[in-house]
């Protein structure tokens, strides 16, 4: 297993060797982006294009997880986190040769914000009621200021493509490193080089080093996988372990694995009131010595080993400690311990006979875990965790059901006990998850939409969350979040599992790549990827 | 009889006795990970190695094969009652009970039947054992799979109702009762027994799709669909693990060898 | 002398009104009577009519149907399910498919004498009666294995085992080889003889019941055209039918009462 993480944006080409680079990538997008706006987008295929398309003011780089200055040379944050201060890079135009100036954000800025365009990207914009303006102050400075302090302000520009107000192809003209060339509906979109892209690489030479993307649908993964095999694709950015672990039988160098991610995997049980369960078990869900135990009789070193292949690692919290900032590293996973798991659930009254356990009130302990049918590694987790829970004298069912319904479940009629699911957080940023820690939020799953906290520790994540809203100071918030990380570990609503690792197939002949845990992993440096064969042709 | 007839008996015999017999020994356990040898090549402690979870390949085939034999012959039985009651009645008494029957059997046809059993599903108790779940689920295939034996049912009973010898009968004063006894339904069981053959390799297919699909059996409970969720791994190259496969192809075929050809014809 | 049977009646079956038309037919007790008309003019269809059969082939008979003095229209379908088989027996027209192929014959003669159980059968007397053999290895055979002179010997038995006064026997010899034909002739004349059976013998072929029956009924196409003793069927046909029918034989037999 690789672990790389090369802490560059723009490698130093200094070979003379290279004079000529160019070449075509090709890899593919699950379906036919949605659009080609890119204040539209909502879905993963219309991402990707904006992204390897667009240029923006600020970028989070994906490695460092730093904002690093785009079209924007520098910013400032002022009127305590209130307004933003672009000043903007100077020389640089859009693909179609039309110069880029502070009226092109301007014009982005009031698009986006415009309500007839119901864009999903201006709604973090939109958190107080006052929507933002937009000023220009110069030819080269333009601000934003919110109606109320926006804490991680400028993550929220990492999003928005800056569109030209001035040029007379419109959307076409573009800042990132490609633009389309041609979209064949069901087939592929197919980008070329932006020759006005304003990065160069460290000997002055015009960035990106690839001609043309080559973006092709294919929706079925197992013949994108085969196509990978065959060479007829450069890369994919993200595969099963089992994927992983064959290819890298076959050819170790085609794999990566970027270490891990932001996705976990995560259970929890159901403590909604309304919920129709039985009491007694509404009981053991609402204690947090049922919930320990639970969590303790788990080995999660197993699921990380056996379910996937040893390309994850057992989760100790909300946060994936490849969110470098905010992972709170005080936290250790819950240890595999089922003496101890035993001494917490007899000490809350559970006792054990023959074999199975049964509560204060006489009810053998018996729950389903629910989870989505035809995800095999969740439902392997959960029958490995059906039998783990048979050392605490559990009974431990496992139901697949098809997501529609299970979600039903989950949101509705809530009539669950255990849910086994995954969880990516796109968003490094705290600011994103309020949705999921406020009590009264409908995505804090355990027991959403609260009139007022449930629990002591519930009401008390809501103070911190509401403080760390409204603080700016990110040592502050950092402190504020880390707690809240720290209730849920102690409390565990949500038992989380596993983080699983960023893998991704590679063709060796891809060079200048450095993998990202953050999407989009393989190619967020798309501007210096290039293959090695076309420049051995090339010469 | 004849020798392909014969073959079929045997490998059947086979199939079930050596499931049934292994099912006697504490050794096999369906469901115990042996988490520090998963996925192992085939062994004498395994003989057909283990799966990703380290659970014991041939204990787990063994199991699939006993229950996934036992419930689609019990779930033929269970169609064909249903069969032969709502076809018999439907052929025997004809008129308006035929016509509503005959509109109940093409709707029964009709039915999406997958999203049916999905639907069902997602009404089960979500503590239902998995012998439970597997129960109802055959249990329901048994409930939707009437309506084409229910149909051949009706031809022949109907066929039978207007034949000569039937019409023989009632010149002598015979009455309605001893009619279907003695008359209509003796010469029935060809069809009867022709609809059961057919059917259980029909339900052992559905069970296996279901499985697929990862609709059967709820974990741990193997069912030969469920084991077949192995080869979904495209890059899979255990050749162990198609197992399951020439046991449900085996056993497919042995029914149809049994099932008789042409039959009786009235 | 009052008749065993009369009947006066029409037949409709659906989308083929009028099979027959007021057909008028009266046997006298005793009395061979003979029933001759092409095939498709009606006759398994009166047979049918005759023991009210004709609902489980959809046709419905209107009319008058009498035996003795009872009105057979009027019987419950239960009543007339107590006339079937133990007033007047019937002996459908293929011998091999009015018997159940899945039942022993042996178990059928059981089944048919079990639908009336009014008195101790004489199986024996009746399976000699009709010249069939009485051992247990005859009897446990099944349709299939027998011969279609057989079956038919059998068909007859079971009509009259319970010795009904009228023995409806439609084309019975059709299916037969000419021996057998004279056979089953023979047959019925002595049933007729020695039971004092009344005898409707229905066939399409005027030369072989002319030695057979009293007396003859000529159907086309569902009306009896004429009704006469044999003898003036033969000398004296009256309707251009009949003459027509006449012509068609070679040959005239000379006229032998049996
Ligand atoms: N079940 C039935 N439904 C309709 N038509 C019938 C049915 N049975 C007989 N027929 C018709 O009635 C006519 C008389 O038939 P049938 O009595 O069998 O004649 P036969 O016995 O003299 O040959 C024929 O034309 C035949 O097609
Ligand atoms: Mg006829």
């Amino acid at each position: 297993m690789t672990r790389r993480f090369l802490p560059v944006l723009v490698v130093a080409f200094t070979s003379t060797a290279l004079a000529q680079i160019g070449g075509d990538l090709r890899f593919c997008l699950r379906a036919d982006p949605k659009t080609f706006d890119p204040l539209l987008v909502e879905d993963d295929n219309s991402e990707a294009v904006r992204y390897l398309t667009g240029g923006v003011l600020l970028r989070v780089n994906r490695v460092s997880q730093q904002f690093t200055p785009e079209l924007a040379a520098s910013w400032k944050v002022d009127e305590q986190g209130r307004r933003i201060t672009f000043h903007l890079r100077h020389g640089v135009a859009f693909s179609d040769g039309t110069p880029f100036s502070a009226d092109d954000v301007t014009y982005t800025m009031n698009r986006l914000m415009d309500p007839q365009l119901h864009s999903a990207t201006a709604d973090p914009f939109r958190s107080s009621s006052i929507p933002p303006r937009i000023t220009q102050l110069s030819a080269d400075t333009v601000s934003v200021t919110f109606g109320a302090p926006v804490s991680g302000l400028e993550r929220l520009f990492d999003q928005v493509a800056i569109l030209s107000a001035h040029s007379p192809r419109k959307l076409a003209a573009v800042l990132g490193p490609f633009q389309v060339a041609e979209y064949k509906p069901g087939i592929e979109v197919r980008l070329s080089r932006n020759p006005n892209y304003w990065k160069t690489d460290a000997g002055g030479r015009r960035l990106p080093y690839a001609d043309q993307i080559h973006l092709q649908i294919q929706q079925n993964r197992d013949l994108e996988l085969v196509r990978f095999r065959r060479g007829e694709i450069d890369l994919i950015n993200s595969v099963d372990p089992e994927v992983f672990e064959r290819l890298a039988h076959d050819a170790p160098s085609s794999v990566t694995d970027a270490g891990v991610s932001l996705e976990s995997e995560m259970m929890w049980f159901n403590q909604a009131p309304s919920a129709p369960l039985p009491s007694y078990k509404k009981a053991w869900f609402a204690s947090q010595a049922f919930r320990r135990a639970v969590s303790e009789g788990i080995n999660r070193a197993d699921l990380a080993r056996i379910v996937f292949k040893g390309h994850a690692q057992p989760a100790a919290g909300p946060i994936s400690p490849a969110n470098r900032f905010w992972f709170n590293t005080t936290l250790r996973p819950h240890p595999f311990d089922v003496p101890s798991a035993l001494r917490r659930l007899q000490e809350e009254g559970f006792q054990m006979r023959n074999g199975q356990l049964y509560d204060g009130g006489g009810h053998a302990v018996e729950f389903s875990i629910l989870t989505n049918a035809g995800n095999r590694s969740r439902e392997r987790m959960a029958t490995m965790i059906q039998q783990d829970l048979t050392a605490l004298g559990m009974r431990v069912n496992v139901v697949t059901l098809d997501f529609p319904s299970l979600l039903e479940r989950m949101t509705q009629t809530f009539q669950y006990e255990a849910c086994l699911l995954g969880l990516t957080n796109l968003d490094l940023d705290p600011g994103a998850q309020m949705n999921v820690w406020l009590s009264s939020a409908a995505n804090h799953q355990w027991n959403p939409n609260q009139k007022s906290a449930a629990t002591p520790w519930e009401a008390e994540i809501d103070r911190l969350m509401r403080r760390q809203a409204s603080e700016l100071r990110p040592e502050a918030r950092k402190r504020l979040f880390d707690r809240v990380q720290q209730i849920v570990w102690e409390q565990e609503p949500f038992l989380y599992l596993v983080n699983k690792d960023s893998l991704m197939a590679l063709s060796p002949q891809l060079q200048n790549t450095a993998p990202a845990a953050v999407a989009p992993q393989a190619y967020w440096n798309i501007e210096v990827l290039r293959k090695s064969s076309q420049l051995a042709g090339n010469r | 009889m004849t020798a392909r007839r014969l073959f079929a008996i045997a490998a059947l015999g086979l199939l079930l006795a050596t499931s049934f017999g292994a099912g006697l020994l504490p050794k096999f356990s369906y469901s115990a990970q042996h988490r520090e040898f998963t996925d192992a090549a085939p062994s004498l402690r395994f003989p057909l190695g283990t799966d990703e979870l380290g659970r014991d390949r041939m204990a787990r085939l063994l199991s699939a094969t006993r229950v996934s034999l036992v419930f689609a012959a019990a779930a033929s039985l269970g169609a064909l009652i249903l069969a032969a009651l709502i076809g018999g009645v439907a052929g025997y008494c004809g008129g308006w009970c035929d016509r509503a029957l005959v509109h109940g059997i093409d709707l029964m046809l009709s039915l999406p039947w997958l999203f049916l059993l999905l639907a069902v599903r997602a009404l089960l108790p979500l503590n239902a054992a998995p012998l439970t779940s597997l129960l109802a689920t055959y249990a329901l295939l048994a409930l939707l799979g009437w309506a084409s034996p229910a149909r051949v049912v009706r031809a022949g009973v109907r066929s039978l109702r207007d034949s000569e010898f039937v019409l023989q009968a009632r010149a002598e004063g015979v009455t309605e009762l001893r009619i279907l006894l003695r008359h209509v339904l003796p010469n029935l069981r060809p069809i009867l027994l022709a609809q059961f053959w057919t059917s259980i390799p029909l339900f052992i297919l559905t069970e296996a799709n279901l499985g697929f699909l990862g609709l059967s059996a709820g974990e741990p409970f193997p069912t030969w669909g469920s084991l077949l969720r192995e080869l979904q791994d495209p890059l899979l190259v255990r050749p162990e693990a198609f197992a399951p496969v020439a046991a449900i192809a085996l056993s497919v075929v042995c029914f149809k060898l049994l099932s008789p050809r042409g039959g009786y014809q009235v | 002398m009052r008749p065993l049977l009369s009947a006066f009646v029409s037949v409709d079956y659906p989308g083929r009104p009028g099979v027959l038309q007021g057909v008028d037919l009266e046997i006298a007790p005793g009395e061979i009577l003979g029933l001759v008309g092409e095939s498709g003019s009606g006759k398994s269809t009166l047979a049918l009519a005759l023991l009210r059969l004709l609902p489980f082939r959809g046709g419905t008979t209107r009319g008058e149907l009498r035996l003795r003095e009872r009105d057979l229209l009027a019987l419950s379908e239960r009543q007339m399910r107590a006339v079937r088989g133990r007033e007047i027996g019937l002996v459908l027209q293929s011998p091999i498919s009015a018997l159940n192929p899945a039942m022993r014959i042996g178990r059928q003669i059981v089944e048919s004498w079990q639908a009336h159980r009014d008195h101790s059968p004489d199986l024996p007397g009746t399976l000699e009666m009709v010249s069939l053999p009485t051992e247990p290895s005859f009897l446990d055979r099944y349709p299939s294995q027998l011969s279609v002179g057989q079956a038919q010997r059998v068909l007859i038995a079971m009509a009259i085992l319970h010795r009904p006064a009228l023995l409806i026997a439609d084309e019975p010899t059709s299916a037969l080889d000419a021996v057998t034909q004279a056979e089953i002739l023979k047959l019925f004349a002595r049933l007729n003889r020695q039971l004092g059976m009344a005898v409707l013998y229905i066939s399409h072929d005027l030369l072989s019941v002319a030695s057979l029956c009293h007396r003859i009924a000529i159907l086309q196409q569902g009306q009896i055209v004429e009704t006469n003793t044999s003898e003036e069927i033969f000398q004296r046909p009256q309707h251009a039918y009949t003459q027509a029918l006449l012509r068609a034989i070679p040959r005239v037999p000379e006229f032998l009462p049996v």
